[in-house]
This record gives structure tokens, sequence and C-alpha cells, in this order.
């Protein structure tokens, strides 16, 4: 008998001090943010999504090769040779130049082996990559393209601009 | 039922036979914590006989590791013990390190433990938190995820990403911290120090939640030896075995810490381990942070494509599952031969076919949660 009540004692008094925890964090500001509003800004060095830029890129390979599920691809630019026009002659330029974000890693291993300056490929702050289709998945770049680059719609046969990215500077930070 | 309800046909004597069977246990169970399918063989509420079935998030990662470069394997290894991942990038790194005798400067040793003793309390709060709602009790996990929130921008601030953090590297670490991390650092564990009584309060010695598990799933220590478990399951049962401690690395020999032990090996036992671990890894991170003196926290000269001489090299820590090692051969080439992962969470998987049988069906989620496995590095 005296178990019983002791029993009965003791679950109460976890329910109790339980609900004093409890309680006590009810009157401290919430630590959660109400998403789709309010928007974190992440740290300086946050591994978002790539960013590209045609115009610093020397079109080495070494992203390329540093680049661990190979989801980069690029294509060196030409000239045509002054001498012999119908050889082309390889460039420091990047024709084009392609992310699959489909199975990019968000490693940073890019970043640290680009050798321009500033560095041509770079992880912005952007968390929010989404795609409705494989296509988007795939960004390209050529010269004179955005930093946030573009897909190729195969059922539209057109460069398209990514939608549904936000533009993460324009968020009212939270840190 | 009283014995007149009986079919005439049933002798008087003999106790109640139940036709057995079969019900599946995930793959998409809330509760199995991944993809974990376990196939049980009930009669009535006992089991009888329970089947893990894994290889739902195979990913290949040690074949896949022949074919990539040194430096990609780390960005594999992330994909192992998504929970903790620092471990995984620290187990690699320290093999393939002994292939190519490369010597980890002190400061990218001591943020090295920092890391993994960091990760270690963020894995184990994961693991308040879930347990507590395999149990029933749902408030600890919203207080577990809120401190672990702040290890994980802990981890953005330094490495850029919150699971897969690609941090520690071959030679060192990724970068160094800054002195506003360290504050922000010092600040979280001064924060997380008295949580972690609150959280005894919550949950550890909760009559209900004690009465659940307290004399639920015990593993004989000879039992957890045989069946090769290791970290917090192996330490539940009162086997005293920590890589840490029986084959030390990155210096943890120079950390004043203890390692908690359980008595009987029940899923208390075992929860009650991590918890205690949790107090320990804030004794070791406050001791890497005095540590921490200036220097470089990277070895100078790792090639950009390593190519160590042909040879074999094993390494294993502690991770937040167990004991975590990796066995690399090497050809003299740029990718290794071969790679083989010992994970801790595949052996702790495999005793489930012997610990459930003869537990109620109701047991199954308290010993299944309290053996805390992650099932990307169960099937890798």
């Amino acid at each position: 008998m005296i178990e019983y009540f002791s029993k009965v004692f003791r679950g109460a008094w976890a329910t109790v001090a339980g609900m004093m925890v409890t309680l006590k964090y009810m009157v401290k500001p919430s630590v959660t943010v109400h998403y789709p509003t309010e928007k974190l800004v992440p740290f300086e060095r946050f591994r978002g999504a790539l960013l590209f830029d045609p115009g610093t890129c020397i079109s080495c390979n070494l992203c390329v090769k540093a680049c661990p599920s190979t989801c980069i691809t690029l294509e060196n630019a030409t000239i045509p040779d002054p001498k012999n026009p119908a050889i082309k002659k390889k460039v420091a330029k990047v024709d084009w130049y392609t992310i699959d974000f489909g199975k990019c890693n968000f490693c940073r291993l890019c970043e640290e082996s680009c050798p321009t300056k500033p560095k041509s490929v770079w992880h912005s702050l952007d968390y929010e990559v989404v795609f409705f289709s494989r296509d988007e998945m795939v960004r390209c770049w050529k010269a004179g393209t955005k930093f946030v680059g573009q897909y190729w719609d195969r059922k539209e046969k057109a460069f398209k601009d990514p939608e549904g990215q936000i533009q993460i500077q324009d968020v009212q930070a939270r840190r | 039922m009283n014995k007149g309800a009986m079919a005439p046909d049933q002798e008087q004597d003999t106790p109640l036979k139940s036709d057995s069977m079969f019900i599946n246990l995930g793959p998409q169970h809330p509760s199995t914590h991944g993809v974990l399918r376990v196939g049980l063989t009930i009669d009535g509420e006992m089991i009888t006989k329970a089947v893990p079935d894994v290889g739902y998030l195979h990913r290949g990662t040690s074949k896949l590791a022949e074919v990539r470069g040194y430096h990609h394997c780390v960005v594999l290894t992330d994909r192992w013990d998504y929970v903790s991942a620092m471990p995984n990038n620290l187990v690699f790194c320290l093999a393939a390190e002994r292939l190519m005798g490369l010597n980890v400067p002190p400061r990218g040793d001591v943020l090295r433990v920092l890391m993994c003793e960091l990760n270690r309390i963020a894995s184990h709060l994961l693991f308040f938190g879930t347990y507590g709602i395999d149990i029933g009790a749902f408030t600890p996990f919203l207080y577990a995820f809120r401190e672990r929130e702040m290890i994980l921008d802990l981890f953005e601030m330094v490495s850029g990403a919150r699971l897969t953090y690609n941090y520690i590297r071959l030679g060192g670490v990724m970068v160094d911290v800054t002195d506003e991390w360290v504050a922000k650092c010092r600040e979280f564990i001064e924060y997380f120090k008295p949580r972690l009584d609150e959280y005894d309060t919550l949950l550890t010695y909760n009559p209900i939640f004690m009465a659940r598990t307290e004399k639920v799933g015990l593993i004989p220590p000879q039992t957890a030896v045989n069946w090769g478990l290791s970290g917090p399951n192996l330490r539940g049962s009162g086997v005293n075995y920590d890589v840490r401690k029986a084959d030390p690395y990155c210096g943890y020999e120079q950390y004043d810490f203890e390692i908690p032990l359980g008595k009987t090996g029940s899923c208390w036992d075992r929860y009650f381990c991590r918890v205690s671990e949790m107090r320990q890894s804030v004794r070791i991170v406050l001791q890497a942070l005095d540590k921490l003196a200036p220097g470089p926290v990277m070895a100078p000269g790792v090639a950009k494509v390593p190519k160590p001489q042909p040879g074999e090299a094993y390494a294993h820590v502690e991770g937040a599952r167990g004991d975590l090692g990796i066995f690399l051969v090497s050809d003299g080439q740029a990718s290794p031969y071969r790679m083989h992962v010992k994970a801790p969470s595949f052996m702790n998987l495999a005793i489930l076919q012997e610990l459930l049988v003869g537990n109620k069906v109701s047991d199954v989620i308290a010993i299944l949660g309290s053996t805390d496995i992650v099932l990307g590095e169960v099937d890798r």
C-alpha cells in the first residue's frame, strides 16, 4: 500500500518537475523563426548553391578535377588562328560551363581549387535551391550570363532563368 | 480467457497456443530512424524471431572510393554517419595520413578533438531527443534540438555546412577557427552545462521512462563482446572499452576524462551512458579550448593528388556510435586500392536478432532506439 502511494507520488512529482522546466521556457523568447515570412541569413562561410562568373574564369579545369562527383563540365573558348583560319586556337576563357546540382555535394572543393582572384566559382548563401524538373538541375553559363546561370529547357528548346531562387541579401537578418 | 471458453479438442493442461504471425517493422516506420526493415515473427505479443533487413540506403561508398582520389573520399565519408560526420572525416584522414606519413600540427589535432567532441554531443542530443519520442515523451526532443541547433550553428560558422562538413582534411583541418568562434563555443558550453541537469529531470529519472527501459533489452557483458558491440552499447553492459583510452589518437591521452559505464546492460544503462558521455565531452571541449595555441592547422606539403606508397593502414576512432575503423590499401595510384569500413552501427544492429527474441512487441522500439543506429552507416 505504501509502495503504491509512493509510486503515485513519484509519478506526480516527476510530472510537476517536468512542467517546472517547461514553464521556465514559456516566458522566454521563442527560438524558432516563422520560415516563409522570416528567413535566416547563414554565416559567411556557408556552402549554398554554387555561383559562377564566366568573366574571370580562365578555364583551367582544376574545379573539374577537384569535384568528387564529376558534376562540373566546361569547354575552352577558341579563336581562329590568324595564320590558318581553319585551325581553332584555345584561349584562357570559358566557352560554356555547367554544374549539375543533381550531383553536387556542396563540399567546397571546387571553390578551394579555383586559382583566379576573385574566385570564378564560389558558394553563395542561397540555401533554397529548388528544382521543379531535372532540366533545371543543370545550370549553364556562357559569356555574359549572370552569376546564377541559366538552364536548358529541353521541351521548349531554350535557355531560361532559374525561378524560385531567393535573394538572400534582401532577407532580414537574425544574426 | 477462462477454461470454459476453450475449444473442446484442446487439452486442458497445455498452455494456450496461438498461430505465429509475421509482421514487418519498417522500412518506413518512423521509429526505425531511417530505412531499416525488421521482419518479426510474433507469437501473441512475444517475439520468437527477428530478422533485421538492411541495404535500403546502400550507396556503395567503399567501391566508389576505389575510383576517387583521396581528397574526394573525405567527401564520401560524410555520408556514412550523417548525424556525426566529423569522426568519419577523421578516421579516413588518420588512415590516409598513416599511408602518406603526414604529421598533423598540434593546433590541427586540438581542433580535430574539439570538433569530434562537439559532434558527439550533437549526436547524443539527437539520440536523447528521438529516444524520448520513441518512448512517448515529446518535450525533451524540442529542448535537445534547440541545443543541437547551436552546435550546428558552430559547425556552420567554421565549415559552412550543417551535416556534411568535409572539415577534417588530409594533413589537418580545412580552416582555422576565429576568436569569435572560440568565444561562441565557450558561451555555448556555459549555456549547455545546466541544460544537462534539466534533461535528467525531464527524462533520465522520470519514473515512466525508467519503468519502460530499466529492465528491458538486457545485454550481458559476454554477449556484448561476442557480438562485437562497441561504443555506448558495449559500455552500457559494463565493459570498459573506449578507443580514446585504449588506443589514443589525436592526443587524447592528454585530456582528462572518464568513461561512463553501465551496470546491467539495459536500455536505460545505454541511454545513461550517452547522457554521461555528453558531460565528459563538455569537459574535453573545455580542455581543448584551453589547449588552442596559435600555429598552423594544416601540415605543409599535402599533395593535390596524393599517391601514397603501396601499403596498407588501419585507423580507428571512437565515433559517437562506437569503434569506427577504416582499412585502406594503396597500390601507389591516385585512388585507394581498397577501402573497408568497420562501421559500429552495423555491428550494433546485428545483435537485434538475439536481443529482440523473447521481448514484447511494444518493447521493440525501446530496444531499437537504445542501440542508436544510423542507417547511413549500416549500409554505407
